[in-house]
């Protein structure tokens, strides 16, 4: 389908008519999304990385553009998909007849609060602009571990938010405050001190009363089926060390960067996931890490290595490093340091496991320390094949990993086996821990060949084992459990809770307006309850 | 009706667990608020989750409403318990007091409604676990209700959320329907997910929603909770308190904003004299060598090393404490530091508020730490009566938990003026943004008043969703009927 002329003029009406298009060139960059080969396999289709075409994009830049946007929307009973950088994954259409929302000239920083420790930010903004904002108050940000590139309030409010420092900064969902968002129905809701109609604040994000926090994103966000967030305020950290600036020398891909006062990386060997599971838990006791995750050694090498060269130099030279877990020591003032290294170098001596950093065998390279302070360590996942995607992902607790990890070991390498995906050993998996060791989420990384359709074909089948492994032996809900078809067949052994979560899109969409490919659908007009 | 309900009542819980005394009905009709008193129709005692459940099925046919109650309490306080309609029958929980389990490894503890403070901190504590607990509760408090109320805990920097500590719920919706929030809604039993190495800890989702947040705040209105687990710490094996008194609690805010910033303090709060005689419970003419403001902030340490951490953290405080012009103290005045660790560890035997003078309301909300000055201002010239004043630090520094304690003598007041006053003050503030985010009994009309249009009407679909028939504490909140 074609928008309608009038339609549109209306559209750029709201929006200014260079803000709207219909262009079928401009169309066709938004089809291309990350990932969503494996999706056309799903679907049945090719393993083509491109998706449904817009039938026309719209670039708001205000909070009432958007609303005026989705009223009109509701007018004419059109759906939208909104994104902020578009860089992650389900940003697009999943259906055809669907206008992209694109918010990239929403990218302002509202407000930095050092004083209440919390910042304000539209969709736009990157975690990498936020940070070097924030660097100046001493303060810092969590980060999904896509990297500094993607947009905080997208991962705050619409996706998951698992990241590399989450030991020390948490979960993008557990750190939102006040919040603004259009709803489906064109409504701008507020949350939490926000929604005062005098003198509202961004401070806090629930109540009065219940929080609508909790129909907001859940555990891994809405992705645009339930309205546009426009504003979110975010909580913030202290930033790790004393620095003012993050100086990168030399040029891609020799970056070298002088390691700041009072920053240690260590790469924990442990003999089996009981151990790492042990490690886990001893070494977070304490609440010392700034980083504290588990990679496969492959993995280890992968986020060392800024070349594919180099990190086949590193798999051939480098010690194996038996499920290594990477913790990274930080502190703002020398006594705090030497304090943090003691207590590591205790609980590893007591764990009797090997830090092989301490023993000089593996130095991460200079630059690993900027990316980890910059939460850049996740694009490293491209190096080998180009294609990577998670299955799994739950979170609950070290025990949890462990067994996930255990279970998925065979199946995973099973697919290897038959040389469908990237061979890891079978242990490509991340698992890191949240708020000094209250959680643990697990997912488990793959590598796949976009070119290769055996090899795509591989990969979806080995994730649909993955959804029925933890189905069958009750390991938590992945990731990618979304979308009617999936929501159907993981609720009813799950408190039968698609059937609530249906409810709450058909009362907040109730003319269907925001695309839900990756949410739900409203009940079915025979089905309706209420 | 009446008499059937109660014989249905007693089908699902038995003639021990229903009753409709009047002097049962009495007490429930009313608590230590302002609120007007309405009589219940009866009061039911369910043993189990069944029973919950069918209680809340049989409401849902017989158009009845239903406050839950978790606590054993003697006194309530905020109104929110008491009947806002005719046809309501309390649910007190009280009887549902297990200590479901106790997980050191995973820091967690499930707990039904009616396990307390009094009993909890003491079995956490043997197992080497703490509980983030709010300011001197009483000994009978609930602890799953004080979660679910999101009482500030006193120790902001283990608050990484404003939900924490309360963690997954087995609850009952309005509608009757079983349901397990976050991990725990499964797959699987609890049993088998306990099996496969999890702890029931995180509260979010399932999948795309989280209905803990709803149910969180939400006094009762969607529906009734039969456990939670509860997120707790490990115990400390060593600690140090450290005080600081000034004739202007602003001189504490950058200190404090510092200690908040990294982490470095456990409790760290500000009480006015009057508030820290009444947790002390002596008489403000005992503290007269004080200042008439006082920070208290605890550092702890934990292991071998737990010394240590307390030594660096006091070592870089001296180091920068000139910045912030003020005074540390390992003691305050003749007071004995157990005193101290009491108020911030234990449990008080009935309220401290109510001990003080006898009687007294409370005015609490959230604010940013520098309101409060404006906000003291305003209140100390709107009101003779004694003013207890606490402000305590949440969400990791996010905002203040702020509370204006009124404390009179019940046998000198008169009532009527202290609810003027109780109201005065709290629309005065509520006007100039104070958010009162658990807006109970006579606060709920005010504070939606000032809520956005849109906000209500998001609330009440939930509503319309998760309880349709407005059975639980109907007229609470923002549901009045229309
Ligand atoms: C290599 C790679 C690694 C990744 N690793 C992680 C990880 O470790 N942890 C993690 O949490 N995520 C990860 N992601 C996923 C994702 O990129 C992040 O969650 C990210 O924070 C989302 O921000 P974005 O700018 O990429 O969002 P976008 O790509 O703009 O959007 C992501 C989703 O959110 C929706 N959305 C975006 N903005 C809005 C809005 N304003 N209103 C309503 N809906 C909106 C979109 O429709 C889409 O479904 C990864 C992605 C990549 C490419």
């Amino acid at each position: 389908m074609k928008i309608d002329k009038k339609i549109l003029n209306e559209i750029q009406d709201i929006v200014g008519k260079e803000n709207a298009t219909d262009n079928e060139v401009i169309l066709e960059s938004y089809t291309y999304n990350w990932c969503v080969e494996f999706i056309n396999v799903m679907e049945g289709k090719d393993p083509i990385p491109f998706w449904h075409k817009p039938i026309a994009v719209v670039l708001p830049s205000t909070t009432e553009e958007v609303q005026k946007f989705v009223k009109l929307c509701n007018k004419y009973h059109l759906k939208f998909k909104a994104q902020s950088t578009g860089l992650g994954p389900w940003n697009q259409p999943s259906e055809d007849d669907v206008i992209v929302v694109d918010l990239r000239r929403m990218n302002k920083i509202v407000k930095i609060d050092p004083k209440n420790m919390y910042c304000v930010v539209e969709p736009y903004v990157t975690g990498a602009q936020l940070q070097a904002e924030l660097l100046k108050y001493g303060l810092n940000c969590h980060m999904p571990g896509a990297g500094p590139q993607v947009s905080p309030l997208a991962s705050s409010t619409s996706m998951c938010g698992p990241g590399f420092t989450s030991s020390s900064t948490g979960f993008s969902g557990r750190n939102v405050l006040g919040t603004e968002w259009v709803l489906p129905t064109g409504e701008i809701l507020r949350l939490g001190s926000l929604s005062l109609k005098e003198n509202s604040d961004w401070f806090h994000g629930d109540g009065p009363g219940p929080s609508l926090r909790g129909i907001m994103r859940g555990f891994i966000g809405t992705k645009s089926g339930l309205g546009i967030f426009t504003r979110v305020a975010i909580k913030l950290f202290p930033f790790p060390c004393n620095i003012k600036q993050l100086e990168i020398k030399n040029i891609i891909p020799n970056y070298d960067f002088d390691i700041p006062n009072y920053m240690q990386f260590h790469l924990i060997s442990c003999k089996n996931y009981e151990t790492l599971e042990l490690a886990f838990d001893r070494i977070e006791k304490e609440g010392i890490t700034f980083m504290c995750f588990h990679t496969s050694t492959y993995g280890l090498h992968t986020i060392f290595s800024n070349t594919q060269e180099e990190l086949m130099n590193r798999a051939v030279a480098s010690p194996r490093i038996k499920n290594p877990l990477v913790v990274l020591i930080t502190a703002n003032t020398k006594r705090e340091f030497e304090y943090k290294e003691k207590v590591l170098k205790t609980a590893i001596e007591e764990l009797k496991v090997k830090d092989v950093v301490a023993t000089g065998k593996y130095i991460p390279p200079n630059i690993a320390y900027a990316e980890a302070l910059r939460s850049a360590l996740g694009m490293h996942g491209f190096l080998a094949t180009g294609a990577f995607q998670s299955t799994h992902g739950s979170m609950d607790t070290s025990r949890l990993c462990r067994v996930l990890m255990e279970r998925n070991l065979p199946l995973k390498k099973e697919y290897i086996d038959k040389g469908l995906i990237g061979n890891d050993e079978g242990k490509g998996n991340w698992s890191t821990s949240y708020e000094h060791g209250h959680f643990y989420h697990i997912e488990t990384p793959t590598m796949y060949d976009q070119t290769k359709v055996e090899s795509v074909e591989g990969f979806v089948e080995y994730l649909d084992r993955c959804n029925k492994l933890d189905l069958v032996e009750h390991l938590g809900i992945p990731f990618f459990i979304e979308g009617d078809k999936m929501h159907d067949w993981y609720g009813p052994q799950c408190s039968n809770y698609h059937i609530w979560l249906r409810k709450i899109k058909t009362k907040f969409d109730p003319n269907f307006v925001a695309d839900s490919g990756f949410y739900i659908s409203p009940e079915k007009e025979e089905n309706k309850t209420t | 009706m009446n008499n059937q309900i109660k014989k249905k009542l007693i089908e699902i819980c038995g003639i021990e667990n229903v009753n409709d005394g009047q002097e049962v009905l009495e007490k429930y009709s009313k608590d230590q608020s302002l609120v007007d008193p309405i009589k219940p129709l009866l009061v039911v005692f369910p043993e189990n989750t069944d029973q919950v459940q069918d209680i809340i099925k049989l409401a849902n046919q017989n158009n009845i409403s239903i406050i839950p109650i978790s606590s054993p309490n003697k006194y309530r306080f905020h109104g929110d318990t008491v009947p806002k309609s005719d046809n309501t029958i309390i649910m007190n929980l009280s009887k549902m007091n297990k200590i479901l389990r106790i997980d050191k490894k995973n820091r967690v503890i499930m707990v039904e409604p009616g396990v307390t403070f009094g009993e909890l901190i003491d079995v956490a504590g043997k197992n080497g676990l703490r509980l983030l607990n709010p300011l001197f509760p009483r000994k009978s408090k609930s602890v799953l209700s004080s979660a679910l109320e999101r009482e500030p805990p006193i120790v902001p920097r283990f608050q990484w959320d404003s939900s924490d500590p309360l963690l997954c719920t087995e609850v009952i919706f309005g509608t009757g329907d079983y349901f397990r929030t976050g991990i725990a809604a499964g797959p699987g039993t609890i049993e088998e997910q306990i099996e496969s190495g999890q702890a029931q800890k995180n509260p979010m989702g399932p999948t795309q929603f989280s209905p803990y947040r709803l149910i969180q705040g939400a006094q009762g209105c969607f529906g009734v909770v039969t456990w939670a687990t509860i997120k707790c710490e490990y115990l400390y094996d060593t600690e140090k308190l450290m005080f600081s008194q000034s004739d202007n609690f602003e001189d504490f805010f950058d200190f404090m904003r510092y200690l908040i910033k990294y982490r470095t303090a456990d409790e760290v709060f500000i009480v006015n004299k009057v508030n820290l005689a009444a947790l002390l419970g002596t008489d403000i003419s005992n503290l007269s060598n004080l200042k008439d403001w006082i920070l208290i902030t605890n550092f702890t340490g934990m292991g071998q090393f737990g010394e240590d951490r307390i030594s660096y953290i006091l070592a870089d405080i001296n180091d920068v404490i000139n910045d912030y012009n003020i005074k540390l103290t390992e003691t305050l005045g003749n007071i004995d530091n157990s005193k101290i660790f009491e108020i911030i560890h234990e449990t008080c035997e009935e309220s401290w508020r109510l001990k003080y003078k006898g009687g007294f309301q409370d005015i609490f909300y959230l604010t940013t730490l520098d309101n409060t000055v404006l906000h003291y201002n305003l209140v100390s010239k709107m009101t003779d009566l004694e003013l207890g004043v606490y402000i305590q630090p949440i969400n990791q520094g996010c905002g203040v938990h702020c509370e204006f304690d009124l404390y009179y003598n019940p046998a000198d007041t008169n009532e009527g003026s202290i609810k003027k006053s109780f109201l005065e003050i709290s629309k005065k503030l509520m006007d100039i943004g104070a958010f009162f985010n658990r807006p109970y009994g006579l606060w709920a009309d005010e504070m939606y008043a000032r809520v956005s249009n849109e906000t209500i009407s998001a609330l009440r679909r939930v509503k319309e969703i998760f309880d349709p028939n407005n059975i639980m504490n109907r007229g609470a909140l923002c549901f009045k009927e229309e």
